[in-house]
Protein backbone atom coordinates (compact mmCIF):
# COMPACT_ATOMS: atom_id res chain seq x y z
CA UNK A 1 0.00 0.00 0.00
CA UNK A 2 1.81 3.32 -0.70
CA UNK A 3 1.03 6.97 0.11
CA UNK A 4 -1.50 8.66 -2.41
CA UNK A 5 -4.76 10.30 -1.38
CA UNK A 6 -6.84 9.84 -4.03
CA UNK A 7 -9.34 7.62 -1.35
CA UNK A 8 -9.83 11.34 0.38
CA UNK A 9 -12.10 12.10 -3.15
CA UNK A 10 -15.37 10.16 -3.49
CA UNK A 11 -14.78 7.40 -5.88
CA UNK A 12 -10.96 7.80 -5.90
CA UNK A 13 -10.05 4.48 -5.12
CA UNK A 14 -11.78 2.75 -7.46
CA UNK A 15 -10.90 5.32 -9.59
CA UNK A 16 -6.85 5.26 -8.97
CA UNK A 17 -7.07 1.34 -10.01
CA UNK A 18 -8.44 2.29 -13.00
CA UNK A 19 -6.04 4.61 -14.20
CA UNK A 20 -3.52 2.17 -13.16
CA UNK A 21 -5.22 -0.58 -15.34
CA UNK A 22 -3.43 1.35 -18.01
CA UNK A 23 -0.12 0.93 -17.05
CA UNK A 24 2.40 -1.24 -19.50
CA UNK A 25 3.52 -4.19 -17.30
CA UNK A 26 6.52 -6.18 -18.48
CA UNK A 27 6.60 -9.66 -19.75
CA UNK A 28 9.09 -10.09 -17.14
CA UNK A 29 11.36 -8.30 -14.66
CA UNK A 30 13.98 -7.54 -16.94
CA UNK A 31 12.29 -6.36 -19.96
CA UNK A 32 11.67 -2.70 -20.46
CA UNK A 33 7.32 -3.08 -21.33
CA UNK A 34 7.98 -0.27 -24.05
CA UNK A 35 10.36 -1.94 -25.75
CA UNK A 36 12.95 1.55 -26.28
CA UNK A 37 15.99 1.84 -27.86
CA UNK A 38 16.80 5.05 -25.21
CA UNK A 39 16.77 2.61 -22.55
CA UNK A 40 19.36 0.50 -22.29
CA UNK A 41 21.71 4.10 -23.11
CA UNK A 42 20.36 5.92 -20.07
CA UNK A 43 21.21 3.30 -17.81
CA UNK A 44 24.55 3.46 -18.99
CA UNK A 45 24.71 7.20 -18.57
CA UNK A 46 22.26 8.25 -15.36
CA UNK A 47 22.66 4.99 -13.86
CA UNK A 48 25.97 3.73 -14.04
CA UNK A 49 24.94 1.01 -15.75
CA UNK A 50 23.78 -1.03 -12.60
CA UNK A 51 24.06 -5.06 -13.33
CA UNK A 52 21.19 -5.80 -10.11
CA UNK A 53 17.98 -4.09 -11.19
CA UNK A 54 14.63 -5.19 -11.86
CA UNK A 55 10.46 -3.86 -12.24
CA UNK A 56 9.14 -3.75 -8.91
CA UNK A 57 5.26 -3.57 -9.33
CA UNK A 58 5.12 -2.00 -5.62
CA UNK A 59 7.39 1.70 -7.49
CA UNK A 60 4.10 3.79 -8.18
CA UNK A 61 4.98 6.06 -11.54
CA UNK A 62 1.58 8.27 -11.75
CA UNK A 63 1.62 10.49 -15.02
CA UNK A 64 -1.06 11.10 -17.40
CA UNK A 65 -2.27 9.26 -20.34
CA UNK A 66 -1.39 12.21 -22.48
CA UNK A 67 0.51 16.15 -22.46
CA UNK A 68 -2.70 18.36 -22.88
CA UNK A 69 -0.47 20.90 -21.55
CA UNK A 70 3.59 19.47 -22.71
CA UNK A 71 4.43 22.58 -20.80
CA UNK A 72 3.06 20.89 -17.50
CA UNK A 73 3.16 16.81 -17.11
CA UNK A 74 2.21 15.93 -13.64
CA UNK A 75 3.93 13.09 -12.08
CA UNK A 76 3.76 11.06 -9.35
CA UNK A 77 6.77 9.06 -7.86
CA UNK A 78 5.64 6.76 -4.92
CA UNK A 79 8.41 4.50 -3.66
CA UNK A 80 7.04 4.29 0.00
CA UNK A 81 5.86 0.52 -0.34
CA UNK A 82 9.26 -1.20 -1.90
CA UNK A 83 10.56 -3.48 0.63
CA UNK A 84 13.71 -1.65 2.09
CA UNK A 85 15.13 1.61 2.72
CA UNK A 86 15.92 3.91 -0.56
CA UNK A 87 18.97 5.81 -1.47
CA UNK A 88 17.92 8.02 -4.18
CA UNK A 89 15.48 8.27 -7.47
CA UNK A 90 16.65 9.30 -10.91
CA UNK A 91 13.92 10.21 -13.07
CA UNK A 92 14.43 10.28 -16.75
CA UNK A 93 12.37 10.70 -19.99
CA UNK A 94 13.86 8.01 -22.48
CA UNK A 95 12.96 10.21 -26.02
CA UNK A 96 13.29 14.05 -25.19
CA UNK A 97 15.99 16.50 -26.36
CA UNK A 98 16.59 16.75 -22.73
CA UNK A 99 16.22 13.41 -20.84
CA UNK A 100 17.54 13.74 -17.68
CA UNK A 101 14.76 15.46 -15.37
CA UNK A 102 15.71 14.97 -11.53
CA UNK A 103 17.43 13.19 -8.97
CA UNK A 104 15.94 13.13 -5.24
CA UNK A 105 17.75 12.12 -2.27
CA UNK A 106 14.94 11.54 0.17
CA UNK A 107 17.49 11.78 3.33
CA UNK A 108 15.14 11.68 5.73
CA UNK A 109 12.06 11.97 3.79
CA UNK A 110 9.75 9.45 2.44
CA UNK A 111 10.99 7.97 -0.97
CA UNK A 112 7.80 10.30 -2.80
CA UNK A 113 7.70 12.83 -5.39
CA UNK A 114 4.77 15.12 -6.99
CA UNK A 115 6.45 17.07 -9.58
CA UNK A 116 5.81 18.60 -13.40
CA UNK A 117 8.00 17.71 -16.02
CA UNK A 118 7.79 19.09 -19.78
CA UNK A 119 7.75 16.76 -22.99
CA UNK A 120 8.50 17.31 -25.96
CA UNK A 121 7.32 13.85 -28.09
CA UNK A 122 5.47 10.86 -26.69
CA UNK A 123 8.03 8.74 -24.35
CA UNK A 124 8.14 6.53 -21.59
CA UNK A 125 9.16 8.33 -18.30
CA UNK A 126 11.11 6.33 -15.99
CA UNK A 127 12.10 6.51 -12.54
CA UNK A 128 14.83 4.32 -11.33
CA UNK A 129 14.99 3.84 -7.90
CA UNK A 130 18.33 3.08 -5.99
CA UNK A 131 18.05 1.26 -2.55
CA UNK A 132 19.96 0.88 0.09
CA UNK A 133 21.69 -2.06 -0.99
CA UNK A 134 22.60 -0.93 -3.95
CA UNK A 135 20.29 -2.51 -6.51
CA UNK A 136 17.98 -0.79 -8.78
CA UNK A 137 14.09 -1.01 -8.81
CA UNK A 138 12.43 0.49 -12.05
CA UNK A 139 9.03 2.13 -12.91
CA UNK A 140 7.73 3.38 -16.40
CA UNK A 141 4.73 5.31 -17.36
CA UNK A 142 4.26 6.15 -20.84
CA UNK A 143 3.06 9.66 -21.96
CA UNK A 144 1.91 10.49 -25.53
CA UNK A 145 2.60 14.21 -26.33
CA UNK A 146 1.98 16.66 -29.78
CA UNK A 147 5.52 19.10 -28.90
CA UNK A 148 6.01 21.86 -27.77
CA UNK A 149 7.23 21.07 -23.88
CA UNK A 150 10.75 21.83 -24.32
CA UNK A 151 11.24 24.25 -26.82
CA UNK A 152 8.85 26.82 -26.77
CA UNK A 153 9.80 30.02 -24.41
CA UNK A 154 8.62 30.41 -20.82
CA UNK A 155 5.51 31.82 -20.14
CA UNK A 156 7.12 34.12 -17.51
CA UNK A 157 8.43 36.03 -20.25
CA UNK A 158 5.48 37.19 -22.09
CA UNK A 159 5.06 39.10 -18.60
CA UNK A 160 7.41 42.28 -19.23
CA UNK A 161 8.04 42.10 -15.14
CA UNK A 162 8.63 38.69 -14.40
CA UNK A 163 11.75 39.07 -12.53
CA UNK A 164 9.83 40.63 -9.70
CA UNK A 165 8.38 37.29 -8.46
CA UNK A 166 11.12 35.68 -9.84
CA UNK A 167 11.95 32.55 -6.78
CA UNK A 168 8.67 33.89 -4.97
CA UNK A 169 7.70 30.34 -3.04
CA UNK A 170 4.04 29.50 -1.43
CA UNK A 171 3.64 25.89 0.09
CA UNK A 172 1.97 24.58 2.97
CA UNK A 173 2.29 21.46 5.70
CA UNK A 174 -0.26 18.73 5.94
CA UNK A 175 0.71 17.90 9.28
CA UNK A 176 -1.97 14.59 9.14
CA UNK A 177 -0.85 13.28 5.72
CA UNK A 178 2.98 14.44 6.48
CA UNK A 179 2.53 16.06 3.15
CA UNK A 180 4.73 19.15 2.55
CA UNK A 181 3.56 21.21 -0.96
CA UNK A 182 5.49 24.30 -2.38
CA UNK A 183 5.68 25.97 -5.95
CA UNK A 184 8.13 28.50 -6.81
CA UNK A 185 8.69 30.81 -9.68
CA UNK A 186 11.03 30.28 -12.51
CA UNK A 187 10.96 30.37 -15.94
CA UNK A 188 13.01 27.09 -16.14
CA UNK A 189 14.17 27.76 -19.34
CA UNK A 190 15.78 24.97 -21.18
CA UNK A 191 18.10 26.87 -23.31
CA UNK A 192 15.83 25.48 -26.83
CA UNK A 193 13.74 28.43 -27.50
CA UNK A 194 14.91 30.74 -29.49
CA UNK A 195 16.84 33.67 -28.62
CA UNK A 196 16.16 32.63 -24.52
CA UNK A 197 19.36 31.34 -22.52
CA UNK A 198 18.73 28.12 -20.53
CA UNK A 199 17.61 29.69 -16.53
CA UNK A 200 17.00 26.75 -14.76
CA UNK A 201 16.63 25.42 -11.11
CA UNK A 202 19.81 23.03 -10.26
CA UNK A 203 19.14 22.32 -6.69
CA UNK A 204 16.75 22.32 -3.82
CA UNK A 205 17.16 21.49 -0.55
CA UNK A 206 14.49 20.88 2.77
CA UNK A 207 16.15 21.25 6.00
CA UNK A 208 15.34 21.91 9.55
CA UNK A 209 18.06 22.37 12.94
CA UNK A 210 18.65 18.51 12.98
CA UNK A 211 19.86 18.90 8.93
CA UNK A 212 19.13 18.69 5.61
CA UNK A 213 15.71 16.54 5.05
CA UNK A 214 15.80 16.19 1.76
CA UNK A 215 17.79 16.79 -1.37
CA UNK A 216 17.17 17.50 -5.19
CA UNK A 217 19.02 17.62 -8.20
CA UNK A 218 17.17 19.52 -10.94
CA UNK A 219 17.57 19.72 -14.88
CA UNK A 220 16.21 21.45 -17.30
CA UNK A 221 12.72 19.42 -18.18
CA UNK A 222 11.18 20.07 -14.44
CA UNK A 223 7.99 22.22 -15.16
CA UNK A 224 8.09 26.34 -15.18
CA UNK A 225 6.91 27.37 -12.00
CA UNK A 226 7.92 23.69 -10.08
CA UNK A 227 5.10 23.01 -8.10
CA UNK A 228 6.87 19.96 -5.95
CA UNK A 229 5.43 17.43 -2.84
CA UNK A 230 7.11 15.89 -0.33
CA UNK A 231 6.54 13.40 2.54
CA UNK A 232 8.43 14.35 5.50
CA UNK A 233 8.97 12.31 8.53
CA UNK A 234 6.22 11.48 10.80
CA UNK A 235 5.31 14.23 12.93
CA UNK A 236 7.35 17.27 11.33
CA UNK A 237 5.57 19.95 11.43
CA UNK A 238 8.05 22.47 10.96
CA UNK A 239 9.60 25.39 10.38
CA UNK A 240 11.27 23.24 7.41
CA UNK A 241 13.86 25.49 5.69
CA UNK A 242 13.76 25.69 2.09
CA UNK A 243 16.83 26.59 0.55
CA UNK A 244 16.95 26.52 -4.06
CA UNK A 245 19.89 27.72 -6.62
CA UNK A 246 19.54 28.38 -10.19
CA UNK A 247 22.61 27.91 -12.99
CA UNK A 248 22.87 31.67 -13.33
CA UNK A 249 23.83 32.03 -9.07
CA UNK A 250 20.17 33.02 -7.59
CA UNK A 251 19.73 31.83 -4.49
CA UNK A 252 15.88 31.19 -3.00
CA UNK A 253 15.15 30.65 0.42
CA UNK A 254 11.70 30.51 2.22
CA UNK A 255 10.07 28.93 5.29
CA UNK A 256 7.05 27.08 5.84
CA UNK A 257 5.61 25.45 9.19
CA UNK A 258 2.52 23.96 9.73
CA UNK B 1 18.31 17.33 -31.09
CA UNK B 2 15.50 20.26 -31.48
CA UNK B 3 12.49 18.83 -32.62
CA UNK B 4 9.64 21.21 -34.69
CA UNK B 5 6.11 20.13 -34.43
CA UNK B 6 6.09 18.80 -37.80
CA UNK B 7 9.20 16.36 -36.74
CA UNK B 8 7.53 15.98 -34.01
CA UNK B 9 4.22 14.61 -35.35
CA UNK B 10 6.40 12.91 -38.06
CA UNK B 11 9.36 10.98 -35.68
CA UNK B 12 7.07 10.85 -32.16
CA UNK B 13 3.96 9.75 -33.19
CA UNK B 14 5.27 7.49 -35.82
CA UNK B 15 7.71 5.49 -33.60
CA UNK B 16 5.35 5.21 -30.81
CA UNK B 17 1.39 5.60 -31.98
CA UNK B 18 1.84 3.68 -35.38
CA UNK B 19 0.57 -0.31 -33.82
CA UNK B 20 -2.22 1.59 -31.72
CA UNK B 21 -3.66 3.90 -34.78
CA UNK B 22 -7.17 2.58 -35.36
CA UNK B 23 -8.20 1.62 -38.72
CA UNK B 24 -9.47 4.02 -40.82
CA UNK B 25 -11.90 3.97 -44.19
CA UNK B 26 -9.77 4.96 -47.13
CA UNK B 27 -12.57 7.97 -47.52
CA UNK B 28 -13.70 9.17 -44.37
CA UNK B 29 -16.97 10.48 -44.85
CA UNK B 30 -19.51 12.61 -42.57
CA UNK B 31 -23.09 11.26 -42.64
CA UNK B 32 -25.49 13.68 -41.63
CA UNK B 33 -28.41 13.01 -39.90
CA UNK B 34 -30.62 16.63 -39.51
CA UNK B 35 -33.54 16.75 -37.58
CA UNK B 36 -35.95 19.62 -37.91
CA UNK B 37 -36.78 20.10 -34.22
CA UNK B 38 -39.28 23.04 -34.93
CA UNK B 39 -40.38 25.16 -37.63
CA UNK B 40 -37.25 25.64 -40.08
CA UNK B 41 -35.01 24.66 -37.38
CA UNK B 42 -32.54 21.82 -38.30
CA UNK B 43 -30.14 20.36 -35.58
CA UNK B 44 -27.47 18.49 -36.79
CA UNK B 45 -26.83 17.15 -33.39
CA UNK B 46 -22.76 16.08 -32.77
CA UNK B 47 -21.31 12.78 -30.92
CA UNK B 48 -21.11 12.83 -27.97
CA UNK B 49 -17.69 12.01 -27.24
CA UNK B 50 -14.16 13.81 -27.39
CA UNK B 51 -12.46 14.21 -30.61
CA UNK B 52 -11.54 11.16 -32.19
CA UNK B 53 -10.87 9.49 -35.60
CA UNK B 54 -14.24 7.74 -35.39
CA UNK B 55 -16.21 10.74 -35.09
CA UNK B 56 -14.34 12.75 -37.74
CA UNK B 57 -14.27 16.18 -34.78
CA UNK B 58 -18.20 16.11 -35.47
CA UNK B 59 -18.76 16.87 -31.96
CA UNK B 60 -20.74 19.86 -31.66
CA UNK B 61 -24.22 20.88 -32.65
CA UNK B 62 -24.86 22.50 -35.42
CA UNK B 63 -27.76 23.92 -36.15
CA UNK B 64 -29.57 25.55 -39.21
CA UNK B 65 -32.27 28.28 -39.52
CA UNK B 66 -34.62 28.36 -42.25
CA UNK B 67 -35.18 32.17 -43.89
CA UNK B 68 -36.00 33.26 -47.27
CA UNK B 69 -32.26 34.27 -48.63
CA UNK B 70 -30.95 30.72 -47.73
CA UNK B 71 -29.74 29.32 -44.12
CA UNK B 72 -28.61 30.86 -41.42
CA UNK B 73 -25.81 28.51 -39.81
CA UNK B 74 -25.17 28.34 -36.14
CA UNK B 75 -21.88 26.65 -36.00
CA UNK B 76 -20.06 24.70 -38.65
CA UNK B 77 -18.55 22.13 -37.81
CA UNK B 78 -14.73 20.99 -37.03
CA UNK B 79 -13.42 20.11 -40.45
CA UNK B 80 -13.62 21.37 -43.90
CA UNK B 81 -15.13 18.35 -45.01
CA UNK B 82 -17.79 18.59 -42.40
CA UNK B 83 -18.55 22.33 -43.25
CA UNK B 84 -18.87 20.83 -47.10
CA UNK B 85 -21.04 18.21 -46.33
CA UNK B 86 -22.90 20.72 -43.91
CA UNK B 87 -23.06 23.53 -47.06
CA UNK B 88 -24.68 20.84 -49.70
CA UNK B 89 -27.29 19.94 -47.01
CA UNK B 90 -27.84 24.35 -46.84
CA UNK B 91 -27.42 24.51 -50.89
CA UNK B 92 -30.01 21.63 -51.83
CA UNK B 93 -32.92 22.11 -49.05
CA UNK B 94 -32.52 25.43 -47.45
CA UNK B 95 -31.66 27.51 -50.87
CA UNK B 96 -28.01 28.06 -50.47
CA UNK B 97 -26.71 29.90 -47.15
CA UNK B 98 -27.63 33.67 -45.89
CA UNK B 99 -25.42 33.91 -43.14
CA UNK B 100 -23.03 31.97 -40.64
CA UNK B 101 -22.61 33.12 -36.91
CA UNK B 102 -19.74 30.87 -34.57
CA UNK B 103 -20.89 30.53 -31.18
CA UNK B 104 -17.49 30.54 -29.46
CA UNK B 105 -13.87 30.04 -30.75
CA UNK B 106 -13.35 26.54 -29.65
CA UNK B 107 -12.43 24.96 -33.05
CA UNK B 108 -15.20 21.59 -33.36
CA UNK B 109 -17.62 24.86 -34.01
CA UNK B 110 -15.95 26.93 -36.84
CA UNK B 111 -13.29 24.65 -38.45
CA UNK B 112 -15.79 24.34 -41.03
CA UNK B 113 -16.15 27.87 -41.97
CA UNK B 114 -14.34 27.79 -45.11
CA UNK B 115 -17.36 26.19 -46.46
CA UNK B 116 -18.91 29.25 -45.70
CA UNK B 117 -16.63 31.86 -46.50
CA UNK B 118 -18.30 33.87 -49.63
CA UNK B 119 -20.86 34.86 -47.11
CA UNK B 120 -20.87 36.37 -43.81
CA UNK B 121 -19.84 35.05 -41.03
CA UNK B 122 -20.34 36.54 -37.38
CA UNK B 123 -18.99 36.13 -34.14
CA UNK B 124 -18.35 37.96 -31.02
CA UNK B 125 -15.16 40.31 -31.19
CA UNK B 126 -13.08 38.55 -28.42
CA UNK B 127 -13.93 35.27 -30.42
CA UNK B 128 -12.99 36.67 -33.63
CA UNK B 129 -9.70 37.59 -31.79
CA UNK B 130 -9.11 34.03 -30.04
CA UNK B 131 -9.86 32.25 -33.52
CA UNK B 132 -7.14 34.46 -34.81
CA UNK B 133 -4.38 33.72 -32.35
CA UNK B 134 -5.46 30.48 -31.77
CA UNK B 135 -6.19 28.47 -34.99
CA UNK B 136 -2.89 27.23 -35.21
CA UNK B 137 -2.11 25.68 -32.38
CA UNK B 138 -6.01 23.85 -32.75
CA UNK B 139 -5.23 23.03 -36.15
CA UNK B 140 -1.95 21.70 -35.21
CA UNK B 141 -3.68 19.48 -32.31
CA UNK B 142 -6.46 18.51 -34.33
CA UNK B 143 -4.19 17.11 -37.45
CA UNK B 144 -2.69 15.02 -35.04
CA UNK B 145 -6.05 13.40 -33.29
CA UNK B 146 -7.98 13.72 -36.63
CA UNK B 147 -5.29 12.58 -39.09
CA UNK B 148 -6.75 12.56 -42.66
CA UNK B 149 -10.52 13.57 -41.57
CA UNK B 150 -8.38 17.04 -41.39
CA UNK B 151 -7.68 17.16 -44.98
CA UNK B 152 -7.70 20.45 -46.36
CA UNK B 153 -9.08 22.44 -43.45
CA UNK B 154 -7.34 26.00 -42.92
CA UNK B 155 -9.35 27.76 -40.13
CA UNK B 156 -11.02 30.57 -41.92
CA UNK B 157 -11.68 33.02 -38.45
CA UNK B 158 -15.40 35.11 -38.79
CA UNK B 159 -15.39 37.77 -41.53
CA UNK B 160 -18.10 40.15 -39.11
CA UNK B 161 -18.63 41.29 -35.30
CA UNK B 162 -22.06 39.76 -33.86
CA UNK B 163 -23.26 42.57 -32.15
CA UNK B 164 -26.25 41.80 -29.09
CA UNK B 165 -29.52 42.54 -29.44
CA UNK B 166 -31.80 41.69 -32.42
CA UNK B 167 -30.55 40.44 -35.70
CA UNK B 168 -32.82 40.07 -39.05
CA UNK B 169 -31.53 38.07 -41.83
CA UNK B 170 -33.65 36.67 -44.65
CA UNK B 171 -36.69 37.86 -42.95
CA UNK B 172 -36.05 35.34 -39.56
CA UNK B 173 -35.40 37.70 -36.65
CA UNK B 174 -33.14 36.25 -34.25
CA UNK B 175 -32.40 37.72 -30.46
CA UNK B 176 -28.58 37.40 -29.89
CA UNK B 177 -26.86 36.89 -26.50
CA UNK B 178 -23.25 37.97 -25.76
CA UNK B 179 -21.85 36.02 -22.34
CA UNK B 180 -18.90 34.51 -21.62
CA UNK B 181 -17.86 31.79 -19.12
CA UNK B 182 -17.38 28.53 -20.75
CA UNK B 183 -14.74 30.69 -22.92
CA UNK B 184 -14.33 34.67 -23.27
CA UNK B 185 -17.09 35.03 -25.64
CA UNK B 186 -20.10 32.86 -25.71
CA UNK B 187 -23.02 33.37 -28.63
CA UNK B 188 -26.16 32.58 -27.48
CA UNK B 189 -29.46 32.98 -30.23
CA UNK B 190 -32.60 32.45 -29.50
CA UNK B 191 -35.37 32.15 -32.80
CA UNK B 192 -37.86 34.82 -32.32
CA UNK B 193 -40.34 32.19 -35.02
CA UNK B 194 -40.35 29.18 -32.64
CA UNK B 195 -38.75 30.04 -29.27
CA UNK B 196 -36.01 27.96 -30.23
CA UNK B 197 -32.91 28.72 -27.97
CA UNK B 198 -29.34 27.41 -29.31
CA UNK B 199 -26.94 27.86 -26.48
CA UNK B 200 -23.53 27.11 -27.72
CA UNK B 201 -20.91 25.39 -24.95
CA UNK B 202 -22.81 27.35 -22.38
CA UNK B 203 -25.17 24.03 -22.08
CA UNK B 204 -23.91 20.27 -21.94
CA UNK B 205 -26.00 17.69 -21.70
CA UNK B 206 -25.23 13.92 -20.88
CA UNK B 207 -21.88 14.69 -22.36
CA UNK B 208 -18.77 16.10 -19.68
CA UNK B 209 -18.70 20.11 -20.11
CA UNK B 210 -15.04 21.02 -21.46
CA UNK B 211 -13.12 23.44 -19.50
CA UNK B 212 -9.73 25.17 -21.09
CA UNK B 213 -10.83 28.93 -21.29
CA UNK B 214 -13.52 28.14 -18.55
CA UNK B 215 -14.16 30.68 -15.29
CA UNK B 216 -16.40 29.05 -13.55
CA UNK B 217 -18.42 31.68 -11.14
CA UNK B 218 -18.94 33.37 -14.79
CA UNK B 219 -20.45 30.19 -16.73
CA UNK B 220 -22.27 30.12 -13.79
CA UNK B 221 -24.00 33.23 -13.87
CA UNK B 222 -24.25 33.00 -17.72
CA UNK B 223 -26.50 29.98 -17.14
CA UNK B 224 -28.44 31.63 -14.73
CA UNK B 225 -28.82 34.28 -17.21
CA UNK B 226 -30.40 31.56 -20.00
CA UNK B 227 -32.31 30.20 -16.99
CA UNK B 228 -34.68 33.63 -17.39
CA UNK B 229 -35.28 33.32 -21.10
CA UNK B 230 -38.64 32.00 -21.60
CA UNK B 231 -37.78 29.20 -24.50
CA UNK B 232 -39.66 26.52 -26.38
CA UNK B 233 -36.45 24.14 -26.51
CA UNK B 234 -33.06 24.26 -26.00
CA UNK B 235 -30.41 23.30 -28.20
CA UNK B 236 -26.82 22.79 -26.25
CA UNK B 237 -23.37 22.77 -27.55
CA UNK B 238 -22.74 19.16 -26.88
CA UNK B 239 -26.07 16.74 -25.85
CA UNK B 240 -29.54 16.59 -27.51
CA UNK B 241 -32.34 18.74 -28.01
CA UNK B 242 -34.83 18.89 -25.10
CA UNK B 243 -37.29 21.45 -23.65
CA UNK B 244 -37.06 21.49 -20.10
CA UNK B 245 -34.00 22.44 -17.97
CA UNK B 246 -32.24 19.27 -17.62
CA UNK B 247 -29.42 20.95 -19.27
CA UNK B 248 -29.39 23.45 -17.30
CA UNK B 249 -29.35 21.73 -14.02
CA UNK B 250 -27.21 19.29 -15.12
CA UNK B 251 -24.09 21.95 -16.66
CA UNK B 252 -24.33 24.13 -13.12
CA UNK B 253 -24.29 20.61 -11.06
CA UNK B 254 -21.14 19.49 -13.08
CA UNK B 255 -19.77 23.36 -12.79
CA UNK B 256 -20.74 23.79 -8.78
CA UNK B 257 -19.31 19.84 -8.05
CA UNK B 258 -16.03 19.92 -10.65
CA UNK B 259 -15.13 23.34 -8.06
CA UNK B 260 -16.02 21.66 -4.82
CA UNK B 261 -13.79 18.51 -6.26
CA UNK B 262 -10.76 20.87 -7.24
CA UNK B 263 -11.02 22.76 -4.62
CA UNK B 264 -10.87 19.60 -1.87
CA UNK B 265 -8.04 18.19 -3.95
CA UNK B 266 -5.88 21.33 -3.20
CA UNK B 267 -6.81 21.77 -0.07
CA UNK B 268 -6.05 18.18 1.28
CA UNK B 269 -2.77 18.56 -0.23
CA UNK B 270 -2.91 16.05 -3.32
CA UNK B 271 -1.13 16.36 -6.39
CA UNK B 272 -2.56 17.21 -9.73
CA UNK B 273 -2.00 13.61 -11.03
CA UNK B 274 -3.92 12.19 -8.22
CA UNK B 275 -6.46 14.48 -8.65
CA UNK B 276 -6.18 13.55 -12.25
CA UNK B 277 -6.42 10.11 -11.44
CA UNK B 278 -9.08 9.79 -8.97
CA UNK B 279 -11.58 10.32 -11.98
CA UNK B 280 -14.58 12.21 -12.05
CA UNK B 281 -16.96 13.05 -9.64
CA UNK B 282 -18.95 9.83 -9.13
CA UNK B 283 -22.31 11.11 -10.11
CA UNK B 284 -20.89 12.45 -13.80
CA UNK B 285 -18.62 9.34 -14.30
CA UNK B 286 -21.16 8.12 -17.24
CA UNK B 287 -21.34 10.78 -19.17
CA UNK B 288 -20.21 11.20 -22.73
CA UNK B 289 -16.74 12.00 -22.79
CA UNK B 290 -15.49 11.39 -19.31
CA UNK B 291 -13.15 10.36 -17.96
CA UNK B 292 -11.09 12.00 -20.34
CA UNK B 293 -12.40 15.61 -20.11
CA UNK B 294 -12.31 15.38 -16.40
CA UNK B 295 -8.95 14.70 -16.79
CA UNK B 296 -7.98 17.28 -19.50
CA UNK B 297 -10.22 19.66 -16.75
CA UNK B 298 -8.04 19.14 -13.99
CA UNK B 299 -4.94 19.88 -15.97
CA UNK B 300 -6.25 22.63 -17.27
CA UNK B 301 -7.69 24.09 -13.82
CA UNK B 302 -5.06 22.87 -11.37
CA UNK B 303 -3.01 26.27 -10.78
CA UNK B 304 -5.93 28.51 -9.72
CA UNK B 305 -6.91 26.14 -7.16
CA UNK B 306 -3.82 25.68 -5.91
CA UNK B 307 -2.76 29.13 -5.84
CA UNK B 308 -5.73 29.27 -3.40
CA UNK B 309 -4.69 26.51 -1.46
CA UNK B 310 -0.95 27.65 -1.08
CA UNK B 311 -0.17 30.84 1.06
CA UNK B 312 3.51 32.78 0.28
CA UNK B 313 6.13 32.32 1.90
CA UNK B 314 8.03 34.51 3.87
CA UNK B 315 11.89 34.24 4.25
CA UNK B 316 13.74 31.87 5.63
CA UNK B 317 15.33 33.15 9.11
ZN1 LIG C 1 -16.47 24.83 -26.50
Amino acid sequence: MGSTLTYLLPGGQVGLAEFRGNAAVPESARTDPFDSGMWPDHRRDFLDDPQDWRHDPALLVLTPPNAEDPGHVPVLVDATALDGPVDRIVVSIDYSPLPKVLVFHPLRALPFLGFGVKYEIGSPLRASVRMADGSWRMGASFVDAAGGGCTAPAAAHSRPDWQQDLGQMRGRIWPAFGRLRLTLRHPMDTGLADGISAHHLTELTLADDAGPIARLEIFEPVEEDPGLTFLLPKGMTGPVRISARDNLGYQFNAEVSA
Amino acid sequence: MILTRRQTLLTGAAAFAAATLPARAARPEYRLHPQEIASGVWLFEGATESFDPKNGGAICNIVMLASHEGAIVIDTGGTARQGAALRAFADQRLGGVAASLNTHHHPDHWFGNQAFADRPIHALPRTRRAQSEDAQVLADGLYRILGSWMNGTTPRPASQDAVAGEMTIGGRELEILALSGHSQADLVVQDRQTGTLIAGDLLFLNRAPSFPDADIPTWASAITTIAQIPASGYVPGHGPYHRDSRAMGQTQHYLSAMDARLRGAANNGLTRIEAMAAGPMPDYAHLGANPQEYQRSVIQRWREYELRALPILGQAG
